[in-house]
């Protein structure tokens, strides 16, 4: 007979003793307690679930010792962005909780409203209640999205008014300090953007090195008709750190859903993309770029959903490896029968700079409907030697011939970034990680 | 200016330099010919340092140094050029950031300032001129979609901006027309001064009829068989290499 010691996570533990929760309204408490079991029957990603075969989390979960408790010590960290001329308005977290003296609002234009988390749960808000957990995709094989939901104590919820084009990005930061060592952060944006109104969204998680944090954020993205929401992503956390993170859009009748990913920081660092069609003529582009350094493993999932008809989807993923490091890049195109006239593109390309680095790159279309344009392409390569030789024999150094090289390599993903402050922030941020890297900055 | 003593080279441990002597002073035009195979192209690649090329005996001195001792870029540097025959299509960089990369790798290299974007720009103007290039050509990526004519009046507008002491041509003239041909040599006409050689490497007679070398030599089986004036090229135009074939088997 096998003896079934069926051990609770530590999680359980944090959640039941959670007193903050007893003011959250009841459907609230009954989702929470529906992830908490969720989470605790699925058990953390192993290598049995198909979705999370290549990941493993075990390590950095074996360190854990709870939930973040919060009330970091903000001004101890420096943070991304600061120096980004980037007219946005703020929104800073630093261990999961709202740091007011370190966001800046602004005058809020009519029609954009934005909550903390925190206070939208304890007032039985409307937003929530309407859209909170609705635009998750197969909650059932997503344990750190369970979790999230389970625990999650802040974040932001904004919310665009039919009609209204907000003329500034919303940036928010999601800061772990050294006091986050060993715990889980989980926070948690919601945004709802109501019919033909257009907002762009930064997304940023960053923390310091020395923590060994694990990060396991959800956003939730509702796109009205006709809407257009861009959301920008960057993964800059600490060099410990492990990061499982989650991004589900909904995207209505003719609405436009971009999604943009720069992966740069974690020790190991995943990111979820889910895209759903809904209904007919909407339209999802989304592209990325990862650069892996030594000891690295960063990996990008994605799942475009095309259950109806007229639907228009781009991919667009490129990677760079250096060192001893490792890439995942999964991308499902899943075209459903009766979703004709979809035009899904895929594409993913990855660049090795070293030959102890391992890239994969899967591929995945499944299609049902017959009158359909699906393609994809995937590449794993390294730089073009003859180039190489042709800018040294123009003067152009060899570190600095790679690194233009590959620049040149990611321009096109980083062309997608369309805020130009950001576009800029991004490739300093490439350079200061290439080879050569500052020679090319100064000559910009 | 450049001395090349004996000179063998190997590619993938195949033979094909066979030890070249060939001296070029300050301000002289050299041109090499030779039919496919003869080591004309490899000759060049050596010059310039391309890691797929093994020296495996001889020297080749170039300004008092040891060329063969320098990296490529340094190569490029100390001023040597080399006009490849199939310039590299490298998407994703324009030419004008490419080219000011490349003239400030240098200037910075001789200890000069490095040229803002203005002053690049002027530079650049001038010298276009001088190839009849398409001002929109700067901003595409380096030869990417370019034609072969584009491709290779690209090649001398980079030569006319770097000022090389030594310009190598590898088979600047194949596959231009008239027109292409006369503008590329009208660039190395205009270029040339008594402190600078050139090293004309070539597969046809035309080109040097545009541009007048002061010597011409025949390469056959990676070995210079014979050195001559101008007058050795129209010799080779009407006899072909098959003389020289025999020569060498003989």
């Amino acid at each position: 007979m096998e003896a079934v010691a069926k051990r609770n996570s530590v999680y359980l533990e944090t959640f039941e003793a959670s007193g903050a929760r007893l003011r959250e309204p009841s459907w609230l408490l009954e989702r929470r307690k529906a992830a908490m079991d969720r989470f605790e029957a699925m058990g953390l990603p192993s290598r049995r679930m198909e979705a999370w075969r290549n990941n493993d989390f075990s390590a950095i979960v074996s360190r854990q010792s709870g939930l973040v408790a919060g009330g970091g010590e903000s001004d101890a960290i420096d943070s991304p962005l600061s120096d980004v001329p980037l007219d946005a308005c703020r929104l800073v977290f630093v261990d999961g909780d709202f740091c007011a003296n370190r966001s800046t609002l602004g005058d809020l234009p009519r029609g954009i409203s934005i909550r903390s988390l925190a206070e939208s749960l304890e007032s039985d808000d409307a937003t929530l209640r309407e859209h909170w957990g609705r635009h998750l995709a197969a909650p059932d094989a997503q344990p750190f999205v369970a979790l999230n939901t389970a625990l999650c104590r802040d974040g932001a919820v904004i919310r665009v008014a039919a009609g209204v084009a907000a003329e500034r990005p919303i940036a928010v930061l999601f800061e772990s300090s050294a006091a986050a060592d060993r715990r889980l952060v989980v926070p948690r944006l919601l945004l709802v953007v109501e019919e033909s109104a257009e907002i762009e969204l930064i997304e940023v998680h960053h923390g310091v090195d020395g923590a060994d944090y694990l990060s396991c954020p959800v956003t939730e993205i509702a796109v009205g008709e006709n809407a257009r929401v861009t959301h920008y992503r960057l993964l800059l956390e600490g060099a410990a750190a492990g990061h499982a993170g989650a991004v589900h859009a909904s995207v209505s009748a003719s609405g436009r859903f971009g999604a943009h990913s720069l992966a740069l920081g974690g020790k190991l660092a995943r990111t979820d993309l889910f895209a759903n069609l809904d209904a007919p003529g909407a339209e999802v582009d989304l592209s990325g770029l990862y650069l892996a350094e030594d000891g690295q493993y960063l990996d990008h999932h994605t799942w475009v959903n095309h259950p109806r008809e007229h639907g228009v989807s781009r991919q667009l993923f490129k990677g760079i490896l250096k060192g001893k490091s490792e890439t995942v890049f999964d991308g499902l195109v899943k075209v459903a029968e009766g979703a004709q006239k979809t035009d899904a593109q895929q594409q993913n390309r990855n660049l090795l700079l070293s030959r102890r680095a391992t890239a994969h790159s899967n591929p995945r279309l499944e299609i049902y409907a017959d009158d359909v344009k699906c393609s994809h392409g995937s590449t794993i390569g390294e730089l073009d030697k003859d180039a190489v030789f042709y800018l040294q024999s123009r003067g152009i150094g060899a570190e600095e011939a790679q690194g233009l090289l590959t620049m040149a390599f990611v321009a096109e993903a980083l062309d997608c970034v369309r805020i130009e402050a950001l576009k800029d922030y991004e490739r300093r941020l490439l350079f200061d990680r290439l080879p050569g890297g500052q020679s090319m900055l100064e000559g910009l | 200016m450049l001395t090349i003593k004996n000179l063998h080279a190997t590619v993938d441990g195949k033979p094909i330099l066979n030890g070249i002597d060939l001296t070029i002073e300050a301000g002289e035009v050299h041109a090499i010919m030779g039919p496919n195979g003869s080591g004309k192209s490899t000759l060049a690649k050596v010059l310039s340092g391309h890691p797929g090329y093994e020296v495996t005996a001889g020297e080749v001195l170039y300004k008092d140094g040891n060329l063969l001792d320098l990296a490529p870029e340094d190569r490029a540097r100390e001023g040597v050029f080399l006009g490849f025959q199939y310039p590299v299509e490298i998407p994703g960089v324009s030419n004008v950031y490419f080219l000011k990369s490349a003239v400030n790798a240098i200037r910075k290299h001789r200890g000069e300032p490095e040229l803002d974007a203005m002053d690049f720009l002027t530079l650049i103007k001038k010298r276009m001129k001088l190839v009849h290039m398409d001002e929109s050509l700067m901003q595409r990526p380096v030869n990417a979609g370019f034609s072969g004519g584009e491709k290779k009046r690209n090649e001398i507008l980079q030569m006319a901006v770097l000022e090389p002491a030594l310009g190598v041509l590898d088979e600047t003239d194949s596959g231009l027309d008239i027109d292409a041909l006369k503008t590329v040599a009208g660039g190395v006409n205009a270029l040339r001064s008594a402190e600078r050689s050139f090293l004309l490497i070539t597969h046809y007679q035309r080109l040097l009829n545009y541009v007048v070398p002061d010597y011409v030599h025949v390469l056959i089986q990676g070995r210079i068989v014979k050195s001559g004036g101008k007058e050795l090229a129209l010799e080779l135009e009407q006899s072909g290499y098959a003389l020289f074939r025999d020569t060498e088997a003989a």
